[in-house]
């Protein structure tokens, strides 16, 4: 019987597995992945997790269904793919006949001459949620490094909590980068508007305290008094287990179109890539291949994977070719205050927007063109008109 | 059988599974979800699809 390794238990793992028994595959299914916590949902740890521990962010296990090996804890340390086999932290190594690496990402944590770690947090994990929310109160100060999405919504959850909250970056407007000036402007306004304190065009340059944060120094040369340091920088993959294979690391694991890892002689038709740590090519576009940390990604890919392997295991599989190119559109929301963010489309390629519906003091919906190619679509509100730009987005 | 329930509570209204699920699930006028409480089994695979894909889980459903 076939045996898939499934390295990574989060969202795209457990999607994959699912998938595979949904396809109809009837080997076996090893899920392993290094956080002790069953597979739960990331998004709400910056929004009502972080807000109200009551939040249910589990996923349903149905282990009747899914019919597989959950090893939690198990981090894996190497692998090698000639031998296909994968060895954990545990000292054991699993054999596989496929493999598929969904370990996603961890946060980045910076350096600075003066480095203490008390009262300093990051959000990628559940725990990591549960460390920050015992740390803070009404009335607390806390200093937000970044103002990226996650940023942005632990500065609204955190305001809504009581804390005073002030937003560190070195970009001119929260969100400019990805959204464009004009959407990231009204953003800004309504952050500042339920008092969120924004210190933009700058960076923290070092930290103030002996073990515990007390405060932060920013490029200006002036400092802020703190309680609490979130660093919300982005963050890196995981994909140091997969090194001395011959893949190609140096953003992500790089994959083909049928998201099959590519190593100097080819693609490895029994390895893949699942979620943010997937690298993956442009169909139609010269451009290099990209990763995508949205979430509806890592299930897209879930699903082809697992038809692609379950079509090797000559399981009957409907409206499956093997040769097709896996083209996702990448969709993301944000949830902010009273402001609900929806994007459809890989902003990033944009090298134009404009106002599409509505406008800036209301609800409204931008495009954003690559030349005159629409290449995606974000709108605060207007859920139907803007879900009707989908099938309009060229990717 | 399916029977499906949404958490309006939870719904946030983004309209995901509209396109999963497009005879279960739809936005109206107001833009906010209507969907049928119950479904035939052939739709089992777009009320997964679609319960998976919603940004809120606010998607349950159980077969009969």
């Amino acid at each position: 019987m076939s045996h898939v390794l499934i390295v990574g238990a989060s969202m795209g793992g457990l999607r994959t597995a699912e998938a595979l028994r949904r396809t109809g595959f009837q080997g076996d299914i090893t899920l392993l992945g290094e956080e002790t916590e069953p597979p739960y949902n990331r998004p709400p740890l910056s929004k009502e997790f972080l807000q109200n521990p009551e939040t249910k962010i589990h996923f349903n296990l149905n282990h009747e269904t899914l019919q597989s090996s959950l090893l939690l804890g198990v981090k894996a340390i190497t692998s090698n793919l000639r031998d296909s086999t994968v060895t954990c932290d545990n000292n054991e190594t699993y054999s596989f006949d496929y493999l598929v690496a969904a370990t996603g990402l961890r946060s980045r944590s910076l350096q600075f001459p003066n480095n203490p770690q008390g009262q300093r947090f990051s959000l990628r994990t559940m725990n990591d949620a549960e460390k920050l929310r015992a740390a803070i109160a009404p009335g607390k100060v806390v200093v937000i490094l970044g103002a990226g999405f996650i940023g942005c919504e632990m500065a609204a959850s955190l305001t809504k909590l009581g804390c005073k909250v002030h937003v560190i970056a070195p970009e001119a407007i929260p969100l400019a980068l990805v959204l464009g000036d004009e959407f990231a402007r009204v953003i800004q306004k309504n952050h500042e508007n339920h008092g969120v304190i924004f210190h933009m065009g700058m960076s923290v340059t070092n930290l103030l305290g002996d073990s515990t944060v007390t405060g932060v120094e920013l490029s200006d040369g002036s400092t802020l008094d703190t309680d609490i340091f979130i660093e919300a920088v982005g963050s890196l993959t995981n994909v140091e287990w997969l090194r001395d294979n011959d893949l190609d690391l140096s953003n992500g694991l790089l994959v083909d179109t049928g998201l099959h890892a590519l190593t100097s002689k080819g693609a490895l038709a029994n390895v893949f890539a699942v979620g943010d740590i997937a690298c993956f090519p442009y169909v139609e576009r010269d451009l290099p291949a990209r990763r995508i940390e949205h979430w509806n990604i890592p299930i897209e890919m879930a699903k082809r994977v697992a038809k692609d392997i379950s079509y090797q295991e000559s399981v009957d599989v409907a409206d499956f070719d093997p040769q097709s190119a896996f083209r996702p559109l990448a969709s993301f929301w944000s949830d902010q205050f009273d402001m609900h963010i929806l994007s459809y489309g890989e902003l990033h390629l944009a090298n134009s927007s404009r106002l599409l519906e509505g406008d800036f003091d209301n609800e409204f919906i931008v495009g954003y063109y690559r030349d005159e190619e629409l290449v995606g679509v974000a709108g605060l509100g207007m859920r139907g008109a803007l879900n009707q730009y989908r099938t309009e987005i060229s990717i | 059988m399916i029977k499906i329930t949404v958490d309006m509570d939870k719904c946030q209204h983004y309209g995901q599974c509209v396109y999963e699920a497009p005879k279960i699930f739809k936005l109206n006028e107001d833009d906010k979800l209507e969907y049928l409480a119950t479904a035939d089994d052939s739709e089992l695979m777009n009320v997964q699809a679609a319960a998976d894909i919603c940004p809120m889980q606010a998607i349950q459903f159980t077969k009969e």
